[in-house]
């Protein structure tokens, strides 16, 4: 079973095409980030994904079920758009979205108390949801979407609003749910965060799939081709190997872009000629990904 | 369903907290019934003392000067809070122009009244000039004293022209009649005074209100509370967790809630009220089935229609454009009960109860006026207002799912009746 299926879905808003034909499977068990530039789609796409909007036309199954308000108890959803009733105080806040999202009065007894300890506002149980700080309400947000310990969990920018240390208090209960074998989806525009989260990346640009791989895939496929390296004595030598199809210099190091060709015996034939002092197979960044694979897509659009 | 009742008991018990509830709808019969007990304290005597009244009378007949001393002297003597000073000015030679310097006198502002009592007062065609200059409204009730001292001394003076006994006169003018309203068993029988009779005739208008009350009362908070959730975006939030519909239901459900205790409130300080005056009010338990059946059909079909503007708008304010046409419709029957309870089964009251929105009022207003409305005309609104309640309902769903998440631009009535098309 897929958590999420998405097949062919449309959507439009006027001329607009938010969403042109996508198609998603999600597995269980594994974090995928999603992400894309502004206006790309990801909030709409979530918004199909959780019934809120309705796609115009496309097959959508969540947990199996095609109907998404059977499943709804078993999902955690945070939205971009997110706030809480401010007059209430945050415990009363937390139990009253447990409950409507169907956990019994004992289990939230329980519940309850164990969230706003996890994510640190034990001590502020008591206040009114209008005395926190932006942090702390991000916090209580992120406790009201997993108080009904749902099966997938969908993060539309959990991080947006919290400090580093607060990002790594969310980052570490995300992890904790991916290994209890929760199924993660969260959008970010934040890289290095999706970086050291994800198992799984979904690109898309203008409404459409541009890359849905692991990320460790990603990452090999794009790395393979650019090596930095230093070499003592004269290196114009290096341009002309039979591998390497461009070189940049900065001072003593060399970027160099390769074809296809192993690494290895590009280091083999340096040495044949030189002293190598620094060798260093880069591995592009998600942020270079990033830019490098949305570029490309609009470099093919226009 | 669990979730709908979740929802509905935090939208009575949030908005019972609120200041507009406790004073608005509990308060109320408070206030009113507070302002009645001080103002009946306070009326009359208790008012503290008014400016005296000055007034000239120039007496042509010349045979009235004492009796008007003597009356007026009573007068004063009996009401320390308002005095009225009787001058004489009395005539010397042309009576024409002492009436032009008394008329003078009330221009100056020297007099509130000019009075002349003609010469031939004591025969048949003789009468009584009041002249006033710019009279003030606060001396309304000082000129019909006056006026009234001014005839009783002419009349005694006729009677005893005519040697009429006065007291013989008076035993013979009272006539004691008693009201009396039978009530439904005969100990129930009530002497009823007037205040009675008003107290009665408001028994359908107060029906009437209570039904508006639990309507327009409750729907505001409704406005406000879709608004808090779209100002603050938790819209989004809750739909994580229940679709449009339940958080619709729920909203209606918890506020119904509210309207019935506020009614149920304000009943029971009514028929406190008409238990500690001792006043016999008959109302049927017939008619209070009919008003909660009227009552939360209304007050269905009035908060769909909320749910429907508040979702569309971001602001109270800019609801309160769209709350105006609405309004409108709710407070004809308000101004025209007057008319529909002296015929209750006219045709203005008939066609006004097939109109689905002021359908519970009139319908009520009617039923408590004591008209005999035939079974199949009460059967008939009723079915019409479910009808208009399920057309509603259907609507304002279909807006509230798509204008919940709307923000920043309002939309036009064309938008509106595509997000109605669609499915």
């Amino acid at each position: 079973m897929n958590p999420v299926l998405l097949d062919n879905v449309c959507k439009s808003f006027g001329r607009l095409h938010a969403v042109d034909n996508l198609s998603i499977q999600v597995s269980v068990g594994s974090v995928y980030g999603f992400l894309g530039p502004n206006g790309a789609g990801k909030t709409t796409s979530i918004r199909m994904i959780m019934n809120i909007i309705r796609p115009d036309s496309g097959r959508i199954e969540i947990l199996g079920d095609g109907n998404i308000e059977q499943v709804k108890a078993r999902i955690g959803y945070m939205p971009e758009e997110r706030g809480l009733y401010r007059k209430m105080t945050a415990r009363k806040v937390l139990a009253y979205f447990g409950a409507i999202k169907g956990v019994n009065d004992k289990e939230l007894a329980l519940r309850v108390p164990h969230w706003l300890q996890r994510v640190e506002l034990a001590d502020w149980a008591d206040k009114k949801v209008e005395e926190l700080s932006r942090g702390m309400h991000q916090k209580l947000q992120f406790a009201v979407t997993v108080i009904n310990d749902p099966e997938l969990v969908i993060l539309d920018e959990p991080f947006s609003g919290l400090d580093p240390l607060n990002q790594d208090l969310i980052k570490n209960i995300i992890l904790e749910m991916r290994n209890e074998g929760k199924t993660i989806i969260f959008s970010t525009h934040v890289m290095h965060e999706a970086e050291k989260l994800c198992d799984f990346i979904l690109l898309i640009n203008k409404g459409k799939l541009i890359l849905d791989d692991t990320l460790d895939n990603v990452r090999s496929r794009q790395s393979a081709h650019t090596v930095s390296v230093e070499l003592e004595g004269d290196t114009a030598f290096v341009e002309n190997l039979p591998m390497v199809t461009a070189v940049k210099s900065e001072g003593n190091r060399l970027d160099v872009s390769l074809t296809d060709a192993d690494t290895q015996q590009f280091l083999r034939a340096l040495m044949q000629r030189a002293r190598v002092r620094a060798f260093e197979v880069k591995v592009p960044s998600l942020h270079e990904i990033f830019v490098d694979l949305v570029g490309a897509s609009d470099a093919e659009d226009s | 369903m669990q979730r709908i009742l979740k929802i509905a008991r935090r939208e009575y018990i949030e908005t019972a907290k609120t200041k507009t509830f406790i004073i608005g709808l509990l308060m109320t019969p408070v206030i009113i019934g507070a302002i009645i007990f001080f103002s009946s304290r306070f009326s009359g005597s208790r008012a503290g003392p008014r400016p005296p009244i000055k007034v000239a009378v120039t007496d042509l007949s010349k045979k009235l000067t004492e009796d008007l001393e003597t009356s007026f002297g009573n007068y004063n003597k009996n009401n320390n809070n308002r005095q009225i000073f009787l001058e004489h000015f009395e005539v010397q030679q042309d009576s024409n122009e002492i009436q032009a310097q008394g008329k003078d006198k009330l221009r100056n502002g020297e007099v509130d009244y000019y009075v002349v009592i003609s010469e031939n007062i004591l025969q048949e065609p003789g009468k009584i000039n009041i002249y006033t200059h710019k009279p003030k409204p606060t001396n309304v009730d000082a000129s019909w004293t006056i006026e009234n001292l001014f005839r009783k001394v002419v009349e005694n003076r006729r009677y005893k022209i005519e040697q009429l006994d006065q007291e013989l006169l008076a035993k013979l003018r009272n006539v004691p009649i008693e009201r009396v309203e039978v009530g439904s068993t005969d100990d129930q029988e009530k002497v009823q005074t007037q205040t009675h009779e008003i107290v009665n005739m408001m028994v359908p208008f107060f029906f009437m209100y209570m039904i508006f009350m639990g309507m327009v009362g409750t729907g505001q908070q409704m406005l406000g509370s879709i608004i808090e959730e779209k100002g603050s975006r938790i819209i989004e939030v809750l739909l994580s967790a229940v679709s449009p519909f339940q958080l619709m239901a729920g909203k209606i459900l918890g506020l119904a809630g509210i309207g019935l205790t506020v009614i149920a409130l304000w009943f029971a300080a009514a028929y406190a009220a008409v238990r500690w005056q001792g006043l016999n009010v008959d109302v049927s338990i017939e008619l209070l089935l009919y008003f909660v059946v009227y009552y939360i059909l209304g007050f269905l079909f009035f908060s769909a229609t909320l749910t429907g503007i508040g979702s569309v708008c971001n602001t109270i304010k800019e609801t309160q454009s769209l709350m105006m046409p609405v309004m409108l419709i709710f407070i004809v029957p308000m101004i025209a009960w007057p008319m529909l309870i002296q015929n209750p089964n006219g045709t203005m009251a008939r066609v006004f109860s097939f109109i689905p929105p002021v359908t519970p009022m009139v319908m009520i207003l009617r039923l408590s006026a004591g008209a005999d409305v035939w079974f199949v005309e009460i059967g008939a609104s009723i079915l019409l207002l479910v009808l208009a309640v399920w057309a509603v309902t259907w609507a304002a769903a279909k807006i509230f799912r798509t204008g919940i998440l709307m923000y920043g631009k309002k939309p036009g009535l064309f938008e509106i009746l595509r997000w109605l098309r669609q499915s």
